[in-house]
């Protein structure tokens, strides 16, 4: 079976940890424990009827008191770039983050998760910004590691991604 | 100096006050005194302030609001300025982070690894976790307690650029499989230390411990090594998982460097990692218990199991390979011992040319380090060796064909001349080959090396341009006759030259040599004297007819002559034929008056004769020419014309028969009657006509 590194990369706090949570477990926990360092799990997913593995690097938030280690991103087959649709700053950090990382690994496929979907009401990104981003072939997805929406969606994109790639 | 005088009331009054404020005055000087001294002070300042500013923070926060400005500035100030002061002060501490941001890591990985251990079924492993639950103690516990020196629990090959799981092997076959994790775990752990402990790239932990188990990394170019070890493990497992790693490499180098996540490939590598999943236990201490005896029984058979396993899969390995030794063509195995304690053995004969056998047991899965190789050179005979000989020795041209069969080399298809040339002198000496047969080869030419033989045989002088073309040797330019003419008739009969061009080239003929070698030929007679001229053969003085005769058509074959010019040469037989004749033919023999009996006049012609026409007669040999003489005899017009003309015929006969009886042969000469001259008015007795003339004439 083929394995792949994924990497999720966003601001601390933005739910990388529930996500991978939810994609992995299907547990979720309002609880915040930062993450140190990195966290590693897996999953088997489907691409097109094949089965890969998927081993999931689940990195430290990157803000200014913590920078990105970028040795862990070496042998990176695909990223999930997240960010927290409730706090706008957090969109625009983790599209300089993808600046960044892109100059560590080259082109690499990338999904960018707009997380924290069931919060509307605070909800500070507006449609407008997700077309734009759209425009310029970014895969944007809003998901909800609290219920589980467009988790399961977001991967199954960057497997693709990255198969078309490969 | 001062005199006595009275003293006067106010005098005493200011005498007392200052009796009486001295002191305070004295003090109150110092006090200014103190005052208006900075240095003094700071020191009293300095003796108060510790205890003013605990007291301060006792009562209140308002001292460090007060202070954390001015602080914090001169900490920033402090820090831009000389930062190593603050560096220094601040590694124990940064080193604390690191190392609990490592210990966090580590914990998630010793909980991986134990887990896999505490689902460990073994029948050891289960008397272990029984006493663990007996005791109380941790499973770990009990395991380090019993008699284990050091085991390798796992070991993980991991792909270094993804961090991937590429194999991963458990002592315990039961444990669980969670590689994939594990794996990137370490790799983690190895980036994070990297990158905290700013080492080198090249520099990655090679050895780290979580509670009772150490990991071992040894690392690889693609991928590296770790082994979970439990206890204390020798230094030698070092080398063996750093050789394992090696051979990793070695095998399956590009497949690493290519890898595209699909590990199922590197599944072949299991065998070269499992001695790596080895382990050494303390000596049992002996024990009268039953129990323990059959233990140590069921330890024993249970031994002696997995020995055999081991024993007939190794076996099997080694009968393959000795197969496989003997198989290979210029091997020929004498004998094979299997050693199991010690290094096997193997003696064979080797043909030098033939497959390395280091490399055949490596192929079979046996190290070859394991194995004593003793062998004898010898050269195979087998037909394949033989072949493999012949043509390393003489390298085999494309087009050529070669088969041997039982040592007859047979040669076909195109075939250089030079490589045939190699061949038919010094094949036949090439071990194993018995016959050489090359009647249905095409001999092709290389015209380089054709035209470098004609150069090395006639080494062409300046001037002379030589190339080759289809087989062709074209000469151009200016040549000396005396190189050109070996040349022509031998530079054909080297090997790719078929025929010489002379097309283009121009002879230059050196007259001293033309000449020396037309004397060589015709050998050159004293009397003549011979020079060139343009190509022309100038002849003068004299010389034998026979020579002139060969000299005519011989001379313009001679390289260098077109011509002869001998209107200066004499023929010296022609001239003495000439004489004679004309000798001969102005001698005259007289007759007595109607009579053929000679007159005495006539004698001195006859006594002359005989020689001349000798003479004559030689050198109209000499000029090929077959003579006659005619003896004509006349008679003076007296008498009558029948008379005459009988007795002219009698006087001819007569000088005839004088003449043959001087030894000439009587076909030589022609007699002839010519009677009376033709009458006059008054016919007389003339004695000239009363004689015989002669003439040489061509034999008819
Ligand atoms: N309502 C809601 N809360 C979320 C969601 N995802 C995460 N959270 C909460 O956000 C907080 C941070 O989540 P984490 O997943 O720990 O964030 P992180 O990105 O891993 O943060 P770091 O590890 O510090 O980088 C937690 O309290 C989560 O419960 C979501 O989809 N909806
Ligand atoms: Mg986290």
């Amino acid at each position: 079976m083929i394995q792949n590194k994924v990497c999720l990369l966003g601001t601390s706090g933005v739910g990388k940890t529930s996500l991978v949570a939810q994609f992995v477990h299907s547990m979720f926990s309002d609880k915040y424990l930062t993450t140190v360092g990195v966290k590693i799990d897996k999953k088997i997913v489907q691409v097109d009827g094949t089965e890969v593995m998927f081993v999931i690097w689940d990195l430290a938030g990157d803000d200014d008191f913590q920078r990105l280690q970028t040795s862990y991103l070496r042998g990176t087959s695909g990223y999930l770039l997240v960010a927290d649709g409730t706090r706008r700053v957090t969109l625009d950090q983790a599209l300089e983050l993808q600046k960044r990382v892109a100059e560590t690994l080259g082109a690499t496929p990338f999904v960018l998760a707009l997380n924290k979907a069931d919060l509307a009401p605070q909800w500070e990104v507006d449609e407008a910004q997700i077309s734009a981003l759209a425009a310029q072939d970014f895969t944007v997805i809003k998901t909800s590691a609290k219920e589980g929406a467009g988790v399961e969606e977001a991967f199954a994109h960057l497997a693709r991604r990255m198969t078309a790639s490969a | 100096m001062r005199s006595a005088q009275p003293r006067k009331p106010v005098d005493d009054l200011a005498e007392l006050r200052r009796l009486i404020n001295q002191p305070e005055r004295d003090k109150l000087r110092d006090l200014r005194d103190r005052l208006d001294d900075k240095e003094q002070r700071a020191h009293e300042v300095a003796a108060i302030l510790p205890e003013a500013v605990t007291l301060s923070g006792d009562r209140s926060e308002e001292l460090t609001r007060a202070l954390r400005p001015a602080v914090e500035g001169s900490v920033r100030e402090s820090i831009e300025k000389r930062p190593e002061v603050f560096i220094d002060a601040l590694h124990p501490i940064i080193g604390s982070v690191v190392r609990r941001s490592i210990a966090e890591s580590l914990r998630t990985l010793l909980q991986s690894l134990n887990q896999s251990l505490e689902q460990s079924f073994s029948w050891q492993g289960l008397k272990w976790r029984f006493e663990a639950l007996r005791t109380g103690r941790s499973f770990a516990e009990v395991v380090m307690l019993r008699s284990l020196v050091y085991r390798v629990e796992q070991i993980f090959l991991i792909h270094r650029e993804t961090s991937l799981s590429l194999l991963h092997l458990s002592a315990d076959p039961a444990a669980a499989q969670d590689s994939d994790m594990v794996a990137g775990m370490l790799s983690a752990i190895q980036d994070f230390s990297r990158d905290s402990f700013k080492t080198g790239k090249d520099e990655a932990l090679e050895e780290f411990r979580i509670g009772e188990l150490q990991v071992w990394i040894a690392p690889g170019t693609h991928a590296y090594l770790a082994a979970a070890i439990r206890g204390n493990p020798p230094r030698e497992l070092r080398a063996a998982l750093e050789d394992a790693i090696e051979r990793v490499h070695v095998l399956r180098g590009s497949a690493l460097a290519k890898f595209n996540g699909d590990a199922a490939q590197f599944e072949s590598l299991r065998p070269e990692l499992e001695p790596c999943l080895r382990g050494q236990y303390q000596a049992k201490k002996t024990s009268a218990g039953t129990n323990r005896a059959w233990l140590a029984l069921a330890l024993g058979a249970g031994l002696v199991v997995a020995a055999l396993i081991v024993g007939i899969q190794s076996e099997m390995r080694w009968q393959d390979f000795v197969r496989q030794l003997n198989a290979a063509p210029g091997i020929a195995v004498t004998q094979a011992e299997k050693g199991w304690i010690s290094k096997s053995r193997v003696a064979f004969l080797r043909d030098p040319e033939v497959a390395d056998p280091a490399a055949l047991a490596r192929a079979a899965g046996i190290n070859p380090s394991r194995i004593r190789f003793e062998w004898k050179d010898y050269l195979a005979l087998d037909d394949a060796s033989v072949l493999r000989r012949f043509e390393k020795r003489f390298g085999k041209p494309a087009g050529t064909k070669l088969d041997l069969t039982n040592g007859a080399l047979e040669i076909r298809g195109a075939v250089p001349y030079e490589w045939l040339a190699r061949v038919q002198q010094d094949g036949i000496q090439s071990p194993g080959i018995t016959s050489i047969t090359d009647k249905d080869v095409k001999v092709t030419y290389d015209p380089d090396l054709a035209l470098g033989r004609f150069r090395r045989a006639f080494s062409p002088p300046a001037g002379v341009i030589a190339k080759m073309e289809n087989g062709t040797l074209l000469v151009a330019g200016t040549a000396p006759y005396e190189w050109l003419a070996p040349v022509r008739e031998n530079a054909a009969k080297l090997p790719g030259i078929s025929r010489i061009s002379e097309e283009h080239l121009q002879v230059a003929y050196d007259p001293k040599l033309v000449l020396q070698r037309f004397s060589d030929r015709f050998s050159l007679p004293d009397t003549v004297n011979a020079t060139m001229k343009d190509g022309i053969l100038v002849l003068s003085g004299e010389a034998a007819h026979a020579w002139l005769m060969r000299v005519r058509p011989g001379a313009p074959t001679v390289p260098g002559i077109k011509t002869i010019d001998e209107r200066n040469l004499t023929d010296l037989d022609l001239r003495a034929f000439q004489q004679s004749k004309s000798v001969i033919e102005s001698a005259f023999v007289y007759f007595l008056v109607n009579k053929d009996n000679f007159a005495t006049e006539g004698f001195a012609a006859l006594s002359r004769l005989p020689d001349e026409i000798r003479r004559c007669l030689t050198a109209a040999t000499r000029l090929g020419l077959e003579i006659q003489i005619e003896v004509r005899g006349s008679a003076d017009a007296v008498g009558s014309g029948k008379r005459n003309a009988e007795l002219s015929q009698r006087r001819a006969e007569a000088v005839r028969d004088f003449l043959v009886n001087c030894g000439f042969e009587p076909s030589l000469f022609k007699t002839m009657g010519l009677g009376a001259p033709p009458a006059a008015d008054q016919p007389a007795p003339e004695q000239a006509d009363r004689r015989t003339a002669f003439k040489v004439v061509p034999k008819s």
